[in-house]
């Protein structure tokens, strides 16, 4: 991976917040072998406020089980360790940033729109056979490069969204301008400070450009994720803009209109629940 | 804050309502949360899941019922799609889908 630009180092990209501990934890232990599952469950369990939304996370519609889980240990047992370690992860981010610090960015939006890309996400994944949960923790972090762009520079940041706004130009443009950074590049550097893989990286690096020469299919499925949840106008923004859909990612993903229209219906009804639970 | 709120038979129920309480299931398991906004996809799946009554808030539907104002809403989201460019055709069929959803209109099989 190339060291940070000066760019990077002068917004303060090698300077990035952490997950707690036991969820950097969790999340080293993908590799491992051997995981101790109950110890690692054991220690998620301490923190109360995780716990707990991980848990209306697990009884929610999203897995229908037939009984409901009391204890970190038992969504491991009824959902598989994979699951329940995305949902974990899922409830630490969302309470990773602190809100309000820009009064031009609206944070609630940004989650509401963050949320439902993660949703639409691991609906397309199911459609297409896909890793629905590495799909899901992809569109939950697709923009974060947004919150650490705001977190570090929040008074540049206002004057990136003013621009945008008068100039009517895409975010990108306007963060490259006013801060020599973009939040795809703010974005991939925390999906690595936070040891995420290289196709979780990948995918938040072109989920605007999934045709890019290897950036692997979970970019194209949270690009349509993304336009998809503009579209359905979700995140209820005013200035709500439906950005264009790469064709090539569209025909990649194949599905017809029926099926489209299953997807939008289950990321309306999934995003609704989630939201309540993550944003609480 | 509660709001005054009325058990609705599904069939009476209408797009735009919100539910003023979470919609459980026979299992116990939230269908719908507290607040959202029935579309007619949801009212459609609703009756799929068993669901005979609704806890809905009363008064003030939303003006997302009125079609017009759902059409010009998908204009404004998608101001940036220009119909006759060739190569923008995938936002071109995303919009006729969402079209469909949004406004309930029969699809083709």
């Amino acid at each position: 991976m190339s060291g940070l630009t000066p760019e990077s180092l002068a917004i303060g990209l090698d300077d990035l917040p952490s997950l707690p501990a036991v969820v950097m934890e969790l999340l080293g232990s993908i590799d491992q072998e051997d995981v101790d599952v109950s110890v690692l469950a054991r220690k998620i369990s301490y923190d109360q406020a995780l716990t707990a939304k991980t848990l209306r996370l697990a009884n929610s519609s999203m897995y229908s089980l037939q009984v409901k889980v009391t204890t970190i240990q038992q969504a491991m047992t009824f959902l598989g360790f994979q699951t329940t370690r995305n949902l974990i992860t899922a409830v630490a981010v969302t309470g990773c940033f602190p809100s309000g610090l820009c009064p031009g960015f609206d944070d609630k939006a940004f989650w509401r729109h963050s949320i439902a890309t993660a949703a639409c996400a691991r609906v397309l994944a199911r459609r297409v056979r896909l890793n629905p949960d590495y799909a899901f923790t992809a569109g939950l972090l697709h923009d974060i490069g947004r919150l650490v762009l705001v977190s570090k520079q929040p008074q540049r940041y206002q004057q990136v969204i003013e621009r945008r706004a008068q100039q009517d130009c895409d975010l990108l443009d306007a963060e490259r301008a006013l801060l020599g950074v973009d939040h795809v590049i703010a974005g991939v550097a925390l999906a690595q400070h936070w040891n995420f893989s290289d196709t979780m990286r990948q995918a938040i690096a072109h989920h605007h450009d999934p045709e890019t020469h290897g950036a692997g299919f979970l970019a194209t499925i949270v690009h349509v994720a993304n336009a998809i949840v503009h579209a359905l106008d979700l995140a209820r923004e005013k200035e709500e803009l439906v950005p264009a859909v790469s064709s090539v990612a569209w025909t990649a993903l194949g599905l017809n209109e029926e099926a489209y229209l299953h997807v939008f219906h289950e990321t309306d009804m999934q995003f609704e629940e989630m939201s309540t639970i993550l944003m609480a | 804050m509660s709001a005054a709120y009325k058990l609705t038979e599904l069939a009476a129920a209408r797009p735009g309502m919100a539910l003023s309480e979470d919609l459980l299931d026979r299992q116990g398991q939230v269908l719908l949360p507290k607040g959202a906004v029935l579309t007619a996809a949801m009212l459609a799946s609703l009756g799929r899941h068993d669901v005979e009554m609704l806890p809905l808030v009363t008064g003030g539907e939303t003006e997302d019922a009125d079609p017009g104002a759902i059409q010009a809403r998908l204009d404004h989201l998608f101001r940036r799609n220009e119909r006759d460019n060739d190569d923008d055709w995938a936002t071109g069929i995303l919009r006729r889908y969402v079209e469909d959803y949004r406004l309930a209109r029969e699809v083709a099989p």
